[in-house]
């Protein structure tokens, strides 16, 4: 179907990693059907379900509305097109919502196991973190066992799922100006769980047809999973596995082996791949890589479950989310282990094609035609090295005829939690705040998400990132965005020269590189912590520092209450790729235009990255003047 | 002289017309029975887009006088007086796609048809819905089409429309930048959105 320049071309226009380029190029030789190929079948793709404008709720439906103004202008039931609007809006935010939190939880239980005594492998690593969060849950530490206070620390964070309680303890660290806006407009998240289900109520046919307060629904659901369900996920994660600290490493589909048994671990939660990375030390599996002819077992990661190991303990990276088939037809991966969120189902036939095997191993993410290895607590440390041990038998079976790996790794710096960037500030965000105030760094933005087959992989995340840093401004990251600014080498310290002189001299000066990597997707939650802290130190809310948000490639559900938490936090945040809300004038305006009198924050449409960079750029000159800097 | 007007510009892509057109087609009429049927129906308006996000509902045009008609060497095709239709003769078509070659459109496209007993793929082209017309009812993909992007009507009173979408715009503005109503701003700033995706 191509000829050898048109896959060049062609791979060119699909991705800006040039060992992305190079794999696109086989799978399209080896006539392996990707992401891309799948998304020009779908063309064109229905304009009322991108409008936002259809509505297929209740079996009267679906119904759809003229986004021209004509007939018909509402469903079957009677609602409009606002009406309909916001509330898709908020079923998809609180199916994203429900994973990051539903992905918290599972992290509490193993948590809680471990207190007491029952899970396999696990312990307690950060114990310093373990007070300090307990502390702001009223729980006793002094003359405590670690297990004791963790598992009333299991219980306490279990209990903010529900509704008794009535709030959520770790909203509690929002500067009290955030948290009076959220009071006065009734939208503090009251529990966890207890949002996202009164969120599916709204939805349902003839509850809330208000577009208004169903849009404050979303913000109180997204406030939920920020400063809630996504915010438990790290802390638990660090208490369990460590914090992270900065560490090199490396990224792109290059960190794969020609002769080690290739294990890619993919998905989002670090339960299951930190056993693994502990499996792999055992020295009977080493022994068994080294009889079936392989050097040893080289571990991977991809997504935010890479994210996770990559922070805290430094394994390598190969890719992001459209790099997952990719990374199978090297053909050079003898298992992917998965969990859950953002593996595309189409990844046993591309494993099909090759020797891979893929293994699921989570009771609510199953994929037919795949291994299925059910992860538990309680034994989880036998099934990582079972996984291991399949993996390995798995090595004689690679075909060294259809194998490429591309080019050479990119060296990355990663392991920014906010304790540890606080920490190399001396303890206080202090010297941050005067290198602000100075104008030595103009502002921090947080670019986070995902890749999405209309825009060039990785174009929007590093083209942003390079305009942000060129204008002395600060790059936090997470998610997919790292990893794209990881193999365009934005994460490393010599990265400063790209950037503008003042904010060089502070990277510089500092040993750290321009865009720093702060974890996964639930760890946006450290940012929002660091925005609490420097507000706090500065006695204003959130919404009047001089910060910002992108999501230049985003396509999950999980991005809408990432970016509605950034929003209703205060962080004016700009979207690549338009929500499925412009069927709706009103929600719109409100959303572009009408928050900004409530949370001093909005949400712009911005797909092309260097003009995204000017509207942040205005937005943080806008911030810095109020504040009188 | 009655026919579907497409508005281009209305489009979303949807596809409805094409569900809807194969449905009208099918044995069963029912959308829940036509993809199990012995030969299952296609849509013969065919909606394609240009950069993901522009879309075009390519439909016959019943032309007078048609060329896939002119070329026919069978008279496989023919016209129905009363409506203007032009419709195929399944049964003397001989597959020779001279009349997909003619056609300026390229909306011809060869499939089974239930109406023969052989498997032969045929010129399975648009009949203008001719069934549903002659029970004064309007064209299926017109029908299903709920942005205005497909009319069934009289030409000219379809044409005038677009004349007097022109006539507002050109005196309302008067010289300024004020445009007419045609189309609502939200979708015009999501155009503008999908048009700088397009292009980056
Ligand atoms: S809820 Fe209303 S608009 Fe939605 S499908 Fe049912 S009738 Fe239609
Ligand atoms: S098939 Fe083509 S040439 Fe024939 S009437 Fe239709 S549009 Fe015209
Ligand atoms: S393919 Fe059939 S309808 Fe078309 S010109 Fe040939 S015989 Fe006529
Ligand atoms: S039904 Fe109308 S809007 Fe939908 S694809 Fe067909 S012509 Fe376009």
């Amino acid at each position: 179907m191509f000829s050898s320049s048109d896959i060049k071309q062609e791979a060119e226009k699909r991705a800006l990693d040039t060992t992305d380029q190079e794999i696109i190029g086989k799978a399209i030789e080896d006539g392996i059907e990707t992401a891309w190929e799948r998304f020009a079948l779908q063309q064109p793709q229905c304009g009322f379900g991108q409008l936002g404008v259809c509505c297929n709720n209740c079996a009267m439906g679906p119904c759809r509305i003229d986004p021209y103004g004509g007939k018909p202008s509402h469903g079957v039931c009677g609602a409009n097109v606002d009406t309909i609007v916001s509330r898709n809006l908020l079923d998809d935010l609180s199916v994203g919502a429900a994973a990051h939190s539903d992905h918290g939880r599972e992290v509490v239980e193993v948590l809680l196991e471990t207190a007491e005594g029952k899970s396999e492998g696990y312990r307690i690593c950060d114990e310093e973190k373990l007070k300090r969060v307990a502390e702001e849950y009223g729980i006793g530490t002094a003359g405590r066992s670690k297990e004791d206070i963790a598992k009333d620390l299991a219980l306490g964070m279990l209990a903010e799922f529900g509704s008794v309680k009535g709030f959520i303890q770790m909203a509690e660290r929002a500067p009290d100006k955030t948290k009076a806006i959220w009071t006065e407009f009734g939208i503090t998240p009251r529990g966890i769980d207890r949002e996202i289900v009164e969120a599916m109520h709204r939805v349902h046919m003839g509850v809330d047809a208000d577009f208004i307060n169903i849009l404050l629904h979303a913000m109180r659901t997204a406030l939920a999973d920020g400063w809630g369900g996504s915010m438990i996920a790290t802390d638990c994660s660090d208490i369990l596995f460590g914090t992270p600290k900065p560490l090199t490493s490396w990224a792109n589909l290059g960190t794969l082996s020609t002769d080690k048994v290739n294990v890619v671990l993919h998905g989002h939660n670090p339960l299951l791949s930190e056993m693994i990375v502990q499996a792999v030390e055992d020295p009977e599996l080493k022994k068994y890589a080294i009889e079936k002819g392989a050097k040893g077992i080289n571990l991977v990661g991809m997504c935010c479950t890479g994210n996770e190991l990559l922070m805290r303990s430094g394994i390598p990276i190969a890719g992001n989310v459209l790099d997952q088939e990719l990374a199978i037809a090297t053909g050079a991966v003898e298992a992917m282990v998965v969990d859950y969120q953002c593996i595309f189902p189409s990844i046993p036939a591309t494993a099909g094609c090759y020797h891979t095997k893929v293994v699921t191993t989570s009771r609510k993410a199953k994929i037919p035609g795949t291994q299925y290895m059910e992860f538990s607590a309680e034994t989880a440390l036998s099934t990582a090295k079972e996984i291991i041990r399949l993996a390995i038998d798995n090595y004689p079976n690679r075909n060294l005829d259809r194998v490429r790996i591309p080019g050479k790794p990119m060296k990355v710096m990663a392991g920014f939690s906010e304790e540890e960037i606080r920490k190399a500030l001396g303890g206080t965000y202090k010297p941050l705040i005067d290198a602000i105030v100075a104008g030595q760094i103009k502002g921090v933005v947080g670019i986070v998400g995902c890749n999405h087959p209309r825009i060039k992989q990785d174009y929007g995340h590093v083209t942003l990132a390079k305009e942000l840093i060129k204008r002395n401004i600060l790059v936090v990251e997470t998610g997919c965005a790292a990893i794209a600014c990881g193999k365009a080498g934005l994460l490393l310290p010599e990265a400063a020269d790209n950037a503008g002189s003042r904010l060089k001299a502070v990277c510089n000066l500092l040993g750290i590189p321009p865009v720093l990597h702060m974890g996964s997707c639930v760890d946006n939650s450290r940012i929002l912590v660091m925005a609490s802290m420097v507000a706090k130190e500065l006695g204003v809310s959130i919404g009047d520092l001089p910060l910002g948000g992108a999501a230049p490639e985003w396509y999950s559900q999980k991005a809408l209450p990432i970016g509605t938490y950034f929003v209703a936090s205060g962080v004016y945040t700009v979207l690549g790729i338009p929500p499925k809300i412009f069927g709706s004038k009103n929600v719109l305006n409100l959303l572009a235009e009408g928050l900004k009198g409530i949370t001093n924050s909005a949400f712009a449409v911005e797909p092309d990255p260097v003009k995204a960079a000017d509207l942040l750029e205005e937005e943080i000159n806008r911030k810095r003047a109020a504040l009188g800097i | 002289m009655k026919t579907v007007f497409v508005r281009q510009d209305r489009c979303v892509g949807c596809r409805h017309c094409e569900i809807a057109c194969a449905v009208e087609h099918s044995e069963s009429k029912d959308l829940f029975q036509v993809f199990t049927e012995e030969k299952p129906s296609h849509p013969r308006i065919h909606v394609e887009s240009v950069d993901n996000y522009l879309s075009f509902p390519n439909r016959c045009r019943h032309c007078d006088p048609a060329p896939c008609m002119q070329v026919c060497p069978t008279r496989a095709l023919s016209r129905d007086e009363a409506t203007g239709s032009v419709l195929v003769s399944y049964t003397r078509c001989i597959q020779c796609s001279v009349c997909a070659m003619a056609c300026p459109f390229g909306i011809i496209t060869f499939q089974q048809v239930r109406q023969l007993e052989s498997d032969r793929e045929v010129n399975a082209k648009c009949d203008n819905c001719i069934g549903r017309l002659s029970e004064n009812r309007i064209p299926a993909c017109a029908e299903a089409c709920k942005t205005g992007a497909l009319e069934f009507g009289d030409v000219n009173d379809l044409i005038k429309e677009t004349r007097a979408d022109l006539t507002m715009r050109l005196i309302r503005s008067q010289g300024s930048d004020i445009q007419g109503p045609a189309m609502p701003d939200n979708i015009r700033a999501y155009k503008a959105v999908m048009e700088t995706i397009a292009n980056l």
